[in-house]
């Protein structure tokens, strides 16, 4: 690949997949792959939620909480108060990333780790409110009956009529990730993620920094947990446990931490594979753990860096250098 | 996603040069990972012991047509969004018109509105009361539940013994929040005060639950429990000194139960039986699936069997497999059909207005060194 | 109602042991090397597993079968900890979603390789002890007394052995450590070995009083995760404290509330203690960030 082609290139690539994903009801042999696709939009959100909480340094194991927080409050929302879905939906994020900046605030001024094992534990009592708060949640069963998503009295109940509204709704968080990721806030996140004792001493507020990052995040958590809600019109807490923060974290790995065209390959990727798996016994999770693990082995920067890493690989080979993948601290 | 169009497609080439007979796909939408594994395997292995059977009889005749049964099998990962996944699966790819499944509550909750619109005839063992119902028409259900036996299993014992108060103990999931409230009702049928405990399914130490509730109790009840987990109720009530009766009214928990907690503590404990192995259809179909499956034949697995055998004698008589609509009218009209299980029909009528719950004997046992002995035959109207 | 009152604590202690040994493992893990482990209740779960099968299906004698079962388990850590974690030095980040990865690898490898019905193991001992009213079966008893051993001879290694008084000073500060000539190659798989090693006593002492199942291991993992916050990370003392607490609190909600409030009352006393005391009841205050 020349040099000067390179642009064009991308261009011309992400064109064709956007064209890929927008005619995918058109293309595929049956509505399942709709369905998958769908289901793929979803954890797109949810992924960029978690990227966006990486971005800023830490790791969120309670993001599957957020998004049960946000698919209860849209479907009571819409059921007990009969408010529309899209503005119970908008509702949902706000109250998610409304609690995340309160959590946020008491435990991010602490070492990443205390993050991680409280989010960790927010996640579980998440699931534990929704278990036992039955007069309301519905206990285990859950809810069922959810009303659809309606957009100018158009009820979206078909997997056609869904997925292009998913579809929208992904390429929104997309693109708002990617505005984020280059805004002067974008930088204060990396450099935060980089080292945050140099980012405080250049004047960065690393703690408000990671508050907005972990609000922004999870509000968007919420919002894809409301969005499945509606989709799947029904939800129980058994789909949003610890488990499955860590399948978005490993979408996130698998793909790449740095931009956000690893979080959209890891989710093309991965959201097939418990697909391809579902008839074999427990071997699903195995691998899942095994791409994990090896993926962090010798892909640390998920599969969005393997082109450059070659480009790198190819441009220092002549000079003899060698080039060592960077996973030290 | 390309990668999913070549794949349908190279098989249905592959398929069509093989296929010579015509084939039945049966739906198989269960839990084969994690904890509820035993019992979705249970239901796997009846559809695939069930496929055997009739594959190496040269298929089943329908008609003037002899179908080879095939089994698509999948996962739920005990999810209701995994199951739905796979019910999408099942319906849009596979075109399948049979299931067996969804296994747990949510599951089938979660999944039911669709089948139903789509005419899939499903084969659910989900105890939730919200399964069957007279919107309902394509669901079956092949399992006796809390609601069935619960009622006539309590009448017989309160009869038996002095209760006035009697304390539960159920794990906060689908299956304890379901089996309470059939619990509660029961209970306030016979005239008994029940109060529920819930605790959370990974908990694995209920002393200082047992401490609270056994100081008022007459007895103590653990139905909703997994076998393993009612072995280590009834080992730890009784290391706390608890003398009075244990009823586990449901599941089928003896053997499990008398492991964990031992012979001594298990002495006496009240169970559901839900299975007679003394009968000779029974123990005959559990030899020869133990024999050649190399697994222990559960509830799960013979309950489904013998949803399966009335389920395809039901296809027989409607003459057809693609009309479901009649299968299902044929389906619903067996009765004193005879399953591994004994001589089956349809009821549930007054439970669900709709007659699709599957009507089998059960039985109470008590546990005696070690082994429950039946000491009442019973159906949901009364045990004797 | 003192009978009551009384029961609860030694309830409440009992079950608290164990949460020691859990996080006692967990916390020295990460105070030396710095890795959140994820996976530190499945060698819990692998160590009742080996334990079921030598002490339940082969009848080798109580003593042999803990040695055994925590060796065997020991083994499996060291394995993962040259093929992995070593790889990982120094990213915590990375290092903690590795465990995630050998979590769910050793969870469903236990599925596929012991299957999915759970295993009950023969007692121990049998009977109760019975001091004015308080009742302790003996079945725990052994427990605590396996947990008491242990962690005492924890002490004795980290306080009077060389190996100990490097691993502390690793834990301080490892560049120091370094600098002063402790071979950090060997500490850090001497510790994780160590950490897991404690893990997976507790799960084979566990094992005859409870039933083993491949899942068994996430629930000991929380309480480890809540125990070392409240406790401070990477403190052992922290630890003992924590693990004791939180036994008595479920202890005690579970007798006079119900069980549901004591998972959530955790909670509220970790998020208590993070505002109110962030290094934990008995943590240094680490390095501001």
């Amino acid at each position: 690949m020349m040099r000067p082609a390179r642009a064009p290139v991308k261009l011309l690539g992400g064109a064709a997949c956007l064209a890929l994903a927008v005619f995918l009801p058109w293309l595929a042999p049956n509505q399942f792959y709709t369905h998958l696709g769908t289901v793929a939009c979803l954890n797109l959100m949810l992924v960029l939620g978690l990227a966006i909480i990486a971005r800023a340094g830490q790791l969120s194991m309670g993001h599957a909480g957020f998004a049960l927080v946000g698919g209860y409050v849209s479907a009571l929302l819409s059921m007990n108060a009969g408010w529309p879905p899209l503005l119970g939906i908008v509702a949902a994020g706000l109250l998610s990333a409304g609690l995340a900046a309160a959590l946020g605030w008491i435990i991010l001024r602490l070492r990443g780790v205390y993050f991680v094992l409280v989010a960790f534990s927010f996640g579980q009592i998440a699931v534990l409110l929704a278990l036992d708060m039955s007069d309301l949640t519905g206990g285990a069963n859950g809810l069922i009956g959810i009303a659809p998503v309606s957009i100018f009295g158009h009820s979206l109940v078909s997997k056609p009529d869904f997925y292009p509204f998913a579809l929208a709704c992904a390429l929104a968080t997309l693109l708002f990730t990617w505005l984020l990721y280059r805004s002067p806030f974008g930088d204060m996140m990396a450099a935060t993620a980089e080292n945050q004792r140099l980012a405080e001493s250049s004047g960065i507020d690393t703690h408000l920094t990671q508050v907005i990052a972990f609000t922004i995040g999870s509000g968007i958590a919420g919002i894809a947990g409301a969005l499945s809600a509606h989709y799947f019109r029904f939800i129980s807490p058994d789909s949003f446990t610890f488990w499955e923060s860590v399948s978005y974290l490993t979408m996130l790995v698998v793909g790449g931490r740095v931009g956000v065209l690893g979080s959209v390959i890891g989710v093309v990727v991965l959201t097939p594979l418990p697909e391809m798996l579902r008839a074999t016994q427990g071997l699903q999770h195995i691998i899942y753990g095994a791409v994990l693990v090896l993926s962090l082995l010798f892909v640390p920067d998920g599969l969005a860096s393997i082109p450059q890493r070659l480009r790198k690989a190819r441009q220092t080979a002549p000079h003899n250098a060698s080039l060592r993948a960077g996973t030290g601290p | 996603m390309l990668r999913f169009k070549v794949l349908p497609a190279l098989a249905a080439a592959l398929f069509a040069s093989t296929a010579s007979a015509e084939t039945l796909t049966l739906g198989v939408n269960a839990t084969l990972s994690g904890a509820g594994a035993v019992f979705g395997e249970g239901m796997a292995f009846a559809a695939a012991n069930m496929a055997d059977q009739i594959n190496a009889k040269g298929g089943l005749k329908v008609g003037d047509k002899t179908y080879k049964i095939e089994i698509k099998k999948y996962d739920d990962r005990y999810r209701a969004q995994d199951a739905v996944n796979a019910m999408e699966r099942l319906i849009l790819e596979d075109k399948v018109k049979y299931v067996v499944g969804p296994m747990g509550s949510a599951s089938t909750v979660a999944t039911q509105a669709r089948t139903n619109a789509e005419k899939v005839v499903t084969l659910t063992m989900a105890f939730t009361p919200k399964a069957l119902s007279p919107q309902l028409p394509y669901s079956f259900r092949p399992a006796i539940t809390t609601a069935e036996f619960t009622g006539p299993q309590l009448a017989w014992l309160g009869k038996k013994l002095p209760l006035k108060r009697v304390r539960a103990l159920e794990p906060n999931d689908e299956t304890g929040q379901s089996v309470a409230n059939s619990q509660k009702e029961a209970y306030k049928a016979i005239g008994v005060d029940l109060q529920v405990d819930f605790f959370e399914r990974e908990r694995v130490d209920f002393v200082p639950i047992l401490t609270r509730i056994l100081a008022s109790a007459d007895a103590l009840e653990i139905g909703g429990n997994s076998p393993t987990t009612a072995g280590l109720l009834v080992k730890q009530a009784r290391e706390l000194g608890y003398s009075g009766p244990i009823f586990v009214t449901g599941g089928d928990v003896t053997s499990e139960l008398v492991k964990v907690a031992g012979k001594q503590a298990a002495e006496g404990v009240y169970v559901h039986l839900p299975i007679d192995i003394s009968r000779p259809e029974t123990a005959a179909y559990i030899k020869d699936f133990e024999a050649k499956f190399k697994y222990p034949a559960n509830g799960h697995n013979l309950f489904m069997y013998s949803g399966l055998q009335m389920l395809f004698a039901a296809m027989q008589k409607a003459g057809t497999v693609n009309d479901t609509t009649k299968v299902a009218k044929e389906l619903e009209s067996l009765s004193n059909f005879p399953t591994v299980l004994g001589p089956a029909g349809w009821t549930g009528r007054n439970l669900y207005n709709t007659n699709h719950q599957i009507d089998l004997p059960f039985y109470v046992g008590q546990i005696r060194d070690g082994v429950a002995t039946k000491i009442a035959t019973c159906n949901v109207e009364a045990c004797r | 109602m003192e009978i009551i009152l009384a029961q609860t604590v030694v309830n409440g202690l009992m079950v608290g042991m164990i949460y020691v040994l859990m996080a006692i493992g967990f916390t020295m893990v990460f105070g030396i090397m710095r890795i959140v482990n994820f996976a530190h209740g499945d060698f819990y779960m692998v160590g009742a597993f080996l334990f079921a099968i030598f002490y339940g299906s082969n009848g080798a004698p109580f003593i042999l079968s803990l040695i055994l079962a925590v060796l065997g388990t020991a083994a499996l850590g060291l394995f993962i900890e040259r093929v992995v974690f070593s790889r990982f030095r120094g990213n915590e980040l990375n290092g903690m979603i590795a465990s995630l990865g050998i979590a769910l690898m050793m969870e469903n490898g236990a599925l596929f390789i012991w299957g999915p019905s759970p295993r009950s193991v023969p007692p121990v001992a049998s009977g109760v002890l019975s001091v004015a009213g308080v009742v302790f079966p003996w079945s725990r008893l052994v427990v605590i007394i396996g947990a008491l051993i242990a962690v005492g001879l924890l002490y004795l290694l980290i306080t009077r052995t060389q190996i100990g008084r490097a691993m502390r000073a690793v834990a301080q500060d490892s560049e120091i450590a370094l600098v002063q000539g402790i071979r950090v190659e060997v500490i850090f798989p001497v510790a994780f070995v160590l950490g897991i090693s404690l893990a997976a006593l507790a799960g084979a002492l566990m094992a005859p009083v409870l039933s083993v199942s491949p899942f068994i291991g996430l629930a000991p993992t929380l309480k480890a995760f809540i125990i070392v916050v409240i406790g401070g990370l990477g403190s052992v003392p922290g630890a003992v404290a924590g693990g004791l607490l939180i036994g008595l609190i479920e202890s005690f909600a579970g007798t006079f509330v119900s069980a549901s409030i004591a998972e959530i009352l955790q909670f509220l006393v970790v998020i208590a203690v993070v505002l109110l005391r962030p290094q934990g009841l008995l943590g240094r205050k680490e390095r501001e960030a």
